[in-house]
């Protein structure tokens, strides 16, 4: 597979986590304010403000990739075939799809063929008919990734039954240059108000990839403009757009009289009645005006967290206020081309202070020491048995013992690259650099804005350790391991979301067997072990889970946070008095 | 005259052309491959750089890049600049139209859309500040100048001075957090076009105007101060006094007059500079303006947009630096027409 | 908004008329050093005001020697001094304040507070003076050439200064940081991360603020080469070199003097509004700018640690902007203030 994707560099960025739902018990551990839908009952009516720092980078369907951006329009604006349950507080179910435009949720003997039945009656927001072919079109849009980039086009291009180029790219290359139109038109076909999509290898996690990603989303050819469309909204849900949306200001969401909602599975409740998009405001500012709550800050949500140095002010509004596991890993790279003895790897891991870090993020409210890269939330999940034996505070005894008996020479430097430019990480990060310096190394901490993305995808970068974010794009450990540590998207140029350039056959045929597994436990079990594997060699080095501690408007009703929106609030219940 | 203001502007031509020319050979010196600052995180994905070049045009030489901007700038021009790839990618053409600044690939928009957009924040901002700025500044610089040290003098130039150590986004930061949410002295700090709510509009300003202002005031209250003072001192006064004028004619019509004027000069240098945005107060305040876009554009690589306001911004500071000159010698016929 | 504050109220004349008041004590046979002693000694705040900036220089030059001797200790994290579960804020009263952490300690790491300010102080000194020496340096030498020259050479010097002068600060540091990061790193081998990130800095501050200086010299030259000493000295057949050095320069260190002390606390904010946008130096390494850019997110949390790096900021600003105006002062009695 030839997997050079954005996908990897905006899972980079600490502050900008991509990643979709996580299966399981996610909201365990709750200890401020309640899990349970919260602020009392919904109501129709009100005016909901979504305040934001992070702008979204794009409202095409095609091109989304942030787990923010992908349940609030999915809720709002942009309806699929299937979709999550709002609400939903039991974690299995809250991920297991269930129908949205299609009459159900449909299965597939071999795994690579589906074929998905369309309702009646579903309108674009100027009154025409969702169709099949709105479906084909939509999909045809991946192949085109050079023109819109930033989506997870990987799964539509990896696995639609379309040949390939010499150079490892489909030979369709999407619906504007039409070559290879023929191919394409063979792998998803229309018949009626039936489409069938063809895979190439049985793909049981279809309807998963569907309900947790826009990119199988319909799309209509006749209002398609190409790049130029990233912030047009064409609705066929609730609401739509009102007037245009500016990136860094926002956009209103006004009712679609078009929407019919008996043609929903009722969780679009459709509360409010508009929803206000405020971006680029301060996470401070935005817990400063949630807690004065003056005017429509009381009809205040948000997707960022409280920063710890407001915990205190926060305090007491333990009503408006919630606390959960987010799908989202973050852990430590080595630089496999350049830190060669797994002695060293080894002493790093050792050496590494999770728990002094978690300190730094802000504590308990902020993070959790994390032992594996896979979300323990995930189907299948088994302790990792490497990681979960070395102390949360990190042992820089045993390191310098590791390397003293490794004979290397010491002080032995390390350059550690992250994406910088939040005070908080770069604390976390001088705690990590005390505990290495500790075990006998020399770190030099290398702060990165936008060039690291720039830096990390050239294969001969001098960076010794990078960091890096994860959360599973839908509820599979199949979009952990083989996303960050399969061999095979290593090129001469690119590094694709393995940056720290992990090589090892054995890990690459033990992805290969794991893929063909269709059970969700027993896939979960085997990408367990191939974890175990890679962190015998210390391929990567785990560090906490983020938590998501969430402060609302207190006029804000029916809100719930569940796996179904990856721990975000949920459009689809949330109301305003 | 004529022939001063016709000199004038031919020398800000050449200073026009000279600048734009400069500024193309910092961005496009070949020493970084330009290419990849057009696409943030997006270049990691195959074929981006490649369409982006071709898009672009980077893949000519700096004197090609430079005419094909100057042309676009006075009759428009289409992007992609590669005939090849308008042919085969004919969804992809976007217009420019005069005056063209360029094209980012990145927001799928063209420059000076873009910066016609976020202009009138920027603007409202610098009129808001500059106002402020003139009202205390040459206010407070007048009042220590008549209790020349006197305690309001003393009063006046400390507190400025003060104001003028703590860095801008420090006080920004904490009129935002204080007077406004915790507080709630004054409204929220958001930006409403003047169009949609003309009092709301006012009332946003205020604290990323006084923001603003706080950083030049100090110096406008000394300069203020140290010229009426001086022209207090002049001759020609001292002959007004004696010949009996009351001292209020003297102090209005006399005194500021001559210690004003030069004032009305640096006064409007530094409005044409703020037109361009203010980067410290937009980004504290959250004003989209041209000052925020230009730092968003800086720091996540987005290279025909920083390039379009550096032009653009040095095109603001030349015209006003025409003006200023020619308007000064229309006001004092002192000033020496060389 | 530029970084730098509109120009100050050094018009041209008052630095002339600083030099001729220089010129014309010689009159009374004291060196105008003297003089200025004289008056310097006299003006009281300026005097304490100088020992205020000595007491920074100090604390500035000793800092890293003090850090390597473990008397100041700006890394070591304190975990037993924060409390872990209310979001890393420090223990006990007043931002953690004691004996051993005179200035509380850092909400998160329990780094001291007072130690990372100290050693800020090194930091931001530094780079403020060596992009104060490099705009001076640069200045002087436009300026003189440019004013002793006229003729052709003046008139395209003067034209750089006007075009140097056009470009938007601020924003050209944030823009071209990546790239002449990059291009000093690969093709200058300049070591990573604080050297190229340091060198960046002081060289585009450095290289942005010379011309206003320029200006000033240039027309200062201006009127000194017209001037009888000049004159004498070339109809006693001194070469241009020998008037450079002997006689124009040192009617010349008044302005250079002045501008210096008013420019240093420029580039002091300069960096911590560079550091507030992300350009520059970067964390951990801590200037002035990078501590406050953490410190600013505890308003309310933290008082102590919200206030006291800004203060340092501020005092260093102030006492150099007084410490200007008063060498100003001393050097030009007829200036009013």
């Amino acid at each position: 597979m030839n997997r050079t994707k954005a996908s990897s560099v905006i899972a980079l960025s600490a502050v900008a986590v991509l990643g979709l739902s996580a299966c399981g018990g996610g909201t365990t551990g709750n200890n401020n304010g309640d899990t349970g839908a919260t602020g009392g009952a919904a109501t129709a009516g009100g005016d909901l403000l979504y305040l934001t720092k992070r702008p979204a980078e794009h409202l095409d369907p095609q091109r989304m990739y942030i787990g923010r951006d992908i349940f609030t329009t999915g809720r709002t604006v942009y309806r699929s075939l299937f979709q999550f349950p709002a609400g939903e507080k039991d974690a299995t179910k809250a991920q297991t799809p269930i129908p949205d435009i299609a009459t159900e949720v449909p299965t597939s003997s071999d795994g690579k063929t589906w074929t998905v039945t369309l309702k009646e009656g579903v309108k674009w927001q100027d009154g025409k008919d969702v169709v099949c072919e709105d479906f084909k079109y939509g999909v045809s849009r991946a192949f085109a990734y050079d023109v819109l980039d930033g989506g997870p086009f990987q799964y539509p291009t990896q696995y639609l039954d379309i040949p390939k180029d010499k150079d490892g790219s489909p030979a369709y290359k999407g619906p504007y240059s039409k070559k290879g139109q023929a191919l394409f038109d063979k792998a998803v076909t229309c018949k009626g108000n039936e489409i069938t999509y063809k895979f190439n290898k049985p793909w049981g996690d279809f309807p998963l990839a569907v309900a947790g990603l826009r990119v199988f989303d319909p799309y209509r050819e006749d209002q398609d403009k190409g790049a130029k469309n990233n912030f047009v909204i064409f609705s066929n849900g609730p609401y739509k757009l009102d007037g245009t949306w500016t990136k860094g200001k926002g956009g209103k969401f006004v009712r679609n009289d078009q929407y019919d909602p008996k043609t929903d599975e009722g969780t679009r409740q459709a509360n409010p009645d508009t929803i206000t998009f405020e971006e680029g405001v301060d996470e401070s500012i935005i817990t400063d005006r949630i807690v004065a709550g003056a005017g429509n800050d009381a009809n205040a949500i948000t997707d960022r967290v409280v920063r710890p140095p407001s915990y205190s002010k926060v305090e007491p509004l333990k009503d408006q206020t919630t606390l959960v596991d987010s799908p989202y890993v973050f852990y430590l790279v080595p630089n496999m081309s350049r830190v060669k003895d797994v002695n060293v790897r080894k002493a790093l891991a050792t050496a590494t202070d999770n728990e002094g870090w978690v300190g730094a993020l802000g504590g308990d409210k902020a993070a959790v020491a994390a032992t594996s890269i896979i979300n323990p939330s995930l189907p299948g999940f088994q302790e990792n048995p490497i990681f979960s034996k070395i102390p949360a505070a990190g042992d820089p005894a045993a390191a310098k013992k590791i390397l003293t008996d490794a004979g290397v020479k010491m002080p032995y430097p390390i350059k550690l690259t992250y994406q910088g430019g939040d005070p908080t990480l770069d604390k976390a990060m001088g705690v990590i650099k005390e505990g290495w310096d500790k075990a006998g190394f020399k770190t030099s901490l290398d702060p990165l804005t936008e060039t690291y993305y720039d830096i990390v995808n050239k294969p001969n970068n001098d960076s010794d350790v990078f960091q890096g974010g994860w959360g599973s794009d839908y509820p599979s450990a199949a979009t952990v391991i083989p996303l960050l540590f399969d061999s095979r998207q290593l090129s001469a140029s690119q590094v694709g979301n393995n940056y720290g350039q992990y090589k090892n056959k054995a890990v690459d045929q033990a992805i290969d067997k794991a893929a063909l597994i269709t059970d969700p436990i027993k896939a979960g079990e085997a990408y367990s072990a191939i974890d175990k594997t890679i962190s015998e060699d210390y391929g990567y080095i785990p560090n906490y889970i983020q938590r998501f501690y969430f402060i609302r408007g207190k006029n804000v009703t029916g809100y719930e946070q569940t796996e179904a929106t990856s721990m975000f609030a949920d459009l689809g219940t949330v109301g305003v008095k | 005259m004529y022939a001063y203001v016709i000199r004038r502007l031919f020398s800000g031509l050449v200073m026009l052309i000279v600048m734009s020319f400069a500024t193309f050979l910092m961005f496009f010196n070949g020493a970084v491959d330009p290419v990849r600052y057009t696409c943030g995180k997006a270049c990691g994905v195959p074929g981006v750089l490649e369409r982006n070049r071709a898009m672009l045009g980077y893949d000519d030489p700096v004197p090609v890049q430079y005419a094909k901007f100057v042309k676009g700038v006075f009759v428009g021009r289409d992007f992609p600049d590669d005939p090849a790839l308008r042919k085969s990618a004919p969804e992809t053409i976007a217009r420019c139209d005069a005056p063209c600044l360029g094209y980012s690939p990145k927001e799928n928009s063209t420059v000076t859309s873009m910066l016609a957009e976020r202009a009138p924040i920027s603007a409202s901002l610098a009129v808001a500040a500059f106002i402020m700025w003139i009202a205390f500044g040459v206010g407070g610089g007048i009042v220590a100048a008549l209790y020349k040290g006197r305690w309001p003098d003393k009063l006046i130039v400390g507190t400025a001075l003060i104001f003028y150590a703590f860095p801008t986004f420090f006080i920004g930061l904490f009129l935002y957090k204080f007077v406004a949410i915790k507080w709630e002295l004054t409204p929220q700090p958001v930006y409403t076009a003047f169009t949609e709510d003309p009092v709301a509009w006012a009332m946003g300003l205020f604290l990323p105007g006084l923001t603003l202002a706080l950083f030049y005031i100090a110096g406008y209250i000394r300069l203020t101060r140290s010229y009426v003072i001086e022209a207090a001192s002049e001759d020609y006064l001292r002959t007004a006094k004696a010949k009996g004028l009351d001292k209020r004619t003297i102090l209005w019509k006399h005194t500021m007059r001559s210690a004003l004027t030069p004032l009305i000069t640096l006064a409007a240098l530094d409005f044409a500079g703020l037109l361009g945005g203010a980067i410290i107060t937009e980004t504290v305040f959250n004003y989209q303006g041209l000052g925020k876009l230009a730092v968003d554009a800086a720091t996540t690589w987005d290279l025909p947009v920083t390039v379009g306001i550096v032009l653009t911004l040095s095109t603001i500071v030349i015209l006003a630096n025409i003006i200023v000159d020619v308007l000064y010698a229309v006001i004092d016929p002192r000033v020496k027409l060389a | 908004m530029s970084i730098q504050p509109p120009a100050e109220d050094l018009s041209t004349d008052v630095v002339a008329t600083a030099a001729e008041e220089v010129g014309a004590t010689k009159i009374e046979g004291r060196t105008p050093w003297q003089l200025v002693r004289m008056r310097l000694r006299r003006d009281k705040t300026t005097m304490f005001i100088l020992v205020v900036v000595l007491f920074g220089l100090i604390m500035g030059i000793t800092a890293p020697i003090l850090s390597r001797l473990g008397v100041l200790d700006p890394f070591s994290g304190n975990r037993e001094l924060i409390d872990v579960t209310g979001g890393g804020l420090p223990l006990g009263r007043f931002g953690g304040v004691s004996w051993a952490h005179p200035l509380g300690v850092v909400p998160g790491t329990g780094q001291d507070v007072l130690s990372r300010l100290v050693l800020g102080v090194t930091y931001s000194l530094g780079i403020a003076v060596s992009a104060t020496l490099l705009a001076i340096g640069l200045g002087t030498f436009v300026g003189v050439v440019a004013g002793y020259s006229r003729g052709w050479l003046d008139f395209w010097l003067s034209r750089l200064i006007d075009l140097t002068l056009t470009f938007p600060q601020t924003l050209m540091l944030i823009a071209l940081s990546p790239i002449v990061v990059r291009l000093l790193t690969d093709r200058f081998g300049v070591p990573e991360g604080d050297i190229a990130n340091g060198m960046y800095v002081v060289g585009v501050l450095g290289l942005f603020g010379w011309p206003i200086f320029a200006r000033v010299i240039r027309s200062q030259v201006l009127s000194i080469r017209e001037r009888e000493f000049i004159e004498a000295a070339r109809s006693l057949g001194a070469n241009n070199r020998r008037i450079y050095a002997k006689e124009l320069l040192p009617n010349l260190w008044a302005p250079i003097l002045i501008y210096s002390t008013l420019l240093m606390p420029q580039f002091i904010s300069a960096e911590a509004a560079l550091s507030y946008l992300g350009v520059g130096i970067k964390p951990p390494t801590p200037t002035l700018g990078n501590v406050l850019r953490d410190s600013i997110q505890y308003a309310e949390s933290d008082f102590i640690f919200f206030f006291f790096p800004a203060l340092f900021i501020a005092i260093l600003v102030l006492s150099l902007n007084l410490l200007g105006d008063g060498l100003r002062d001393a050097l030009d009695p007829k200036a009013d203030r």
